[in-house]
């Protein structure tokens, strides 16, 4: 009898404790008011924008990234909510927590009627070109790939060599110690496009001024350098700063994601003046906590892009032509120095206003293995 | 280790016994591939120029002279004396002794000298970053390995080690944010883990439930509450829960300006500091007090164990709760010791590497942090060696550390035994 009882206290005694670790973890987290209209999960979900031309739905598939990457996934879906803000219709979105959710997101956003569907990235190629050749009534677009050539698919792809250049260019021109360093998430061509830019713009420098800025973490020859083997901003992205702050870079360039907030912990606590440069939009306005880091940022014009796609698309003028952002046409760029104004080279923006003519005209060739052809 | 070959010459006085000796030849052919790829690169595919090592950063104190080594000349001289080794391991199995370990340990050594000079030709390797970095990105999966090692030796397979982690990465950020103390931070994520912990020691101690089971689906379940929580309220307002205060560096005076040693043992932040203690005090803890033998013996031997009186139900429920705060504790490296906000999937598959680190290191805690300081030395060597511009391909620089930790697993660990009731439940 008394094991009886000892042994039903114990029960549930467990199965209290169980409850309220269960019950604890969920508070822990959820002690703050759930203030945030963000979108989230995977899945697809509604928007609240008055219908006025209900037919048209944008849609978006996230990378694994998801949609608040602080990068490329989040402009994108800012491009799709500002356009269908605009034009008055309804988007839905759904974010990949893995590679193998890509095929299945589109799938499902496609079963809820969608006109347009623009896949995020370099790695939704394969999905992409499955679902556009079995479904040619819906309208495609693919950001940072130019592999598919279909009539529904038309591609958004970015020449950030060039403006990588121009960053190359400010950073050879601001380094003091001589040296400048830069790394990616993975070795892929939309990490390693501005590698290649801005190793460039640093020896065209070195040309054009005598000078002898040294680049580390990237070696545009063998195509090989520092890379984290992902685009988590995690202790391995520290480390891949921290090696250059050690190697006396006092200018880095993180390509990839949110990587570049690791960076910024290391340069903190090196508690030396290096500047880091920004990819994808300008990053000074969009982490405001780490502004006063960026030198400049190079911006691909993700947002403008698929706002304009998706306008055409509900305008009926959708039309296949891969749409190239150059420097030219307005599609990448560099974002300005902001709190670095007063510390540049006086005749720095006139010489960049030189060159980037120089590269509109052609006089200048930025070439990068990853350029889109 | 190299004790069993005093049996065999022992005088005719003595009572011989006779001994069965299984000849394993697994080290010398390992020393044998590593030598031949030692061939392959630093003779045969010789990179010329000279290859300094740098041993103390340029603000410290005390200055060692930087090492010059010629490259082809030291990779012929290296690739020399590896055959060496792996000639006297073969020697030595052939009359049936043992590859003792720190013939392994010199052997990788100069491998590892032989590779950097190599990896290295015509720049500056920088020796104490090296170092340092291993320490960084190794205090992680030490915690992690520690919480692993403390909950498989009293029998519970703890695989949700990346979700405890994960955890106290979450709540550390949120809880040093609202607090402003980073103390607090820590002190929330040891809870952390420990409530991720009480789930797994519930289901998988009194219910019964497959513990691997339990272990995935609460990875799955930490990640996914952690990044929905995430995406909706610390991205709405990272200022209130998403900014914590990070652990100082604190230096300690004159030990700090040994040099090598002192950046590495006391000029880190305190989390680090107590990383050292914990290490310590769970090998003492575990192979030399009451607590230790009674986490043991539960793991090892419960019907044993439950004989003499030990509550063995009881006793791996605190001790998996124990390892989850360990555990957590690693989670609150990442962001009030290093990164700082707290990110998405941060601890990305780190508790999966601290699993492998337990079973790498035997289900010891000394040789377990060994395997993670390994693993952390392997990651970082393929930082430095893409900056200083490696003439490996980066797509095999990133699998270095995994190369590195198959290599040591297959090649030079001996057998790996778990506890013997590891995994299996106790039903009286």
């Amino acid at each position: 009898m008394e094991d009886i009882l000892r042994l039903t206290t114990r029960r549930a005694a467990l199965a209290g404790l169980t409850t309220m670790a269960m019950v604890g973890m969920l508070a822990a987290c959820a002690s703050a008011p759930d203030a945030a209209p963000a979108p989230s999960a995977s899945g697809a979900t509604e928007s609240q924008a008055p219908a006025t031309n209900a037919d048209f739905l944008g849609c978006m598939v996230s990378d694994s990234g998801g949609f608040d990457d602080k990068s490329f996934n989040q402009l994108g879906f800012e491009g799709l909510k500002e356009a269908s803000a605009a034009l008055g219709t309804q988007f839905k979105q759904a974010e990949s927590q893995s590679d193998t959710d890509f095929a299945p997101n589109i799938n499902n956003l496609i079963d809820q009627g969608c006109n347009l569907i623009v896949t995020v990235g370099f790695n939704l190629a394969a999905a992409t070109d499955d679902a556009a050749k079995a479904n040619k009534d819906i309208n495609f677009a693919i950001i940072d790939d130019n592999s598919i050539d279909l009539p529904n698919v038309k591609p958004l792809v970015y020449d950030t060599a060039q403006a990588a250049f121009l960053a190359g260019y400010a950073a050879a021109s601001y380094s003091t110690s001589k040296i400048v360093g830069t790394f990616g998430g993975l070795p892929i061509p939309p990490v390693t496009i501005f590698m290649d830019g801005f190793v460039d713009g640093v020896n065209y420098y070195n040309e054009k001024n005598k000078d002898t800025v040294e680049v580390k973490g990237w070696d545009v020859k063998s195509q090989n350098g520092s890379f984290t083997g992902g685009f988590a901003a995690g202790t391995d992205a520290k480390q891949a700063a921290q090696t250059l702050i050690d190697a006396g870079a006092d200018v880095i360039l993180p390509v990839g994601g949110p990587i570049f907030l690791s960076a910024a912990e290391a340069i903190r606590d090196a508690s030396k003046p290096i500047a880091l440069i920004g990819v994808d939009a300008d990053v000074f306005e969009t982490n405001p906590e780490n502004s006063d880091l960026f030198l400049t940022s190079i911006m691909k014009g993700i947002k403008p892009g698929v706002e304009e796609v998706t306008k055409a698309a509900a305008d009926g003028k959708f039309d296949s032509t891969p749409y190239i952002g150059t420097l030219e046409n307005g599609g990448v760029g560099i974002a300005p120095f902001h709190d670095y104004e007063s510390k540049i080279n006086p005749d720095l923006q006139a010489e960049l206003s030189a060159i980037t003519a120089d590269i509109i005209a052609g006089t200048i060739k930025v070439e990068s293995p990853s350029s889109p052809k | 280790m190299s004790a069993v070959s005093q049996t065999s010459g022992a005088g005719a006085d003595k009572i011989v016994l006779e001994k069965a000796f299984v000849k394993n030849w697994k080290a010398p052919i390992s020393f044998g591939v590593v030598t031949i790829v030692a061939l392959l690169l630093f003779v045969l595919n010789g990179r010329e120029g000279t290859s300094s090592f740098k041993l103390t950063a340029d603000a410290t104190a005390i200055q060692l002279p930087v090492i010059q080594l010629p490259t082809v000349a030291t990779g012929i001289v290296i690739t020399v004396l590896l055959a060496g080794l792996t000639a006297y391991s073969a020697y030595r199995v052939q009359t049936e002794r043992k590859t003792p370990l720190w013939i392994v340990a010199i052997f990788a050594f100069l491998f590892l000298v032989g590779f950097l000079a190599w990896a290295g030709a015509g720049a500056s390797i920088p020796v104490y970053g090296l170092l340092l970095g291993t320490v960084a990105l190794s205090a992680p999966l030490i915690f992690g390995a520690l919480g692993g090692v403390i909950s498989e030796r009293s029998g519970v397979v703890n695989i949700a080690i990346e979700g405890q982690m994960l955890a106290g990465a979450f709540v550390s950020a949120m809880v040093a944010t609202l607090t402003g103390n980073a103390f607090a931070g820590l002190f929330g994520a040891m809870v952390a883990g420990m409530l991720v912990s009480f789930v797994l020691a519930a289901f998988a101690i009194k219910y019964l439930v497959d513990q691997i089971i339990v272990g995935v689906v609460l990875n799955v379940l930490v990640l996914g509450l952690t990044s929905f929580f995430y995406s909706t309220i610390m991205t709405a307002n990272p200022q209130m829960f998403n900014q914590p205060a990070r652990f100082p560096r604190i230096e300690i005076p004159v030990l700090s300006q040994i040099p090598i040693i002192g950046p590495l043992l006391f000029q880190q932040t305190i989390i680090i500091y107590i990383m050292y203690v914990t290490v310590f005090v769970v090998w003492y803890g575990l192979f030399h007090t009451r607590w230790g033998l009674r986490v043991r013996s539960v793991g090892e031997h419960p019907q044993a164990a439950d004989t003499v009186g030990i509550k063995v139900g009881v006793t791996r429920f605190w001790n998996v709760s124990l390892a989850g705060a360990v555990a957590g504790m690693g989670g609150a490296y990442f962001t009030l010791g290093s990164v700082g906000a707290f990110n998405k999937e941060m601890t990305a598959g780190a508790g999966f590497i601290a699993l492998a680190a337990v079973i790498f290191g035997q289900w010891d805690p000394l040789k377990a942090t060994m395997a993670a300081l390994l693993f952390g030395f392997a990651t970082n060597l393929q930082s430095v060696l893409g900056v200083i511009g490696s003439p490996v391909p980066s797509e095999f620089m990133l699998m270095l550390p995994y190369v590195v930790t198959i290599l040591a697993v297959a090649g030079f660990v001996g057998k790996s035994r778990a506890p013997a009731a590891d995994g299996k439940p106790y039903i009286k």
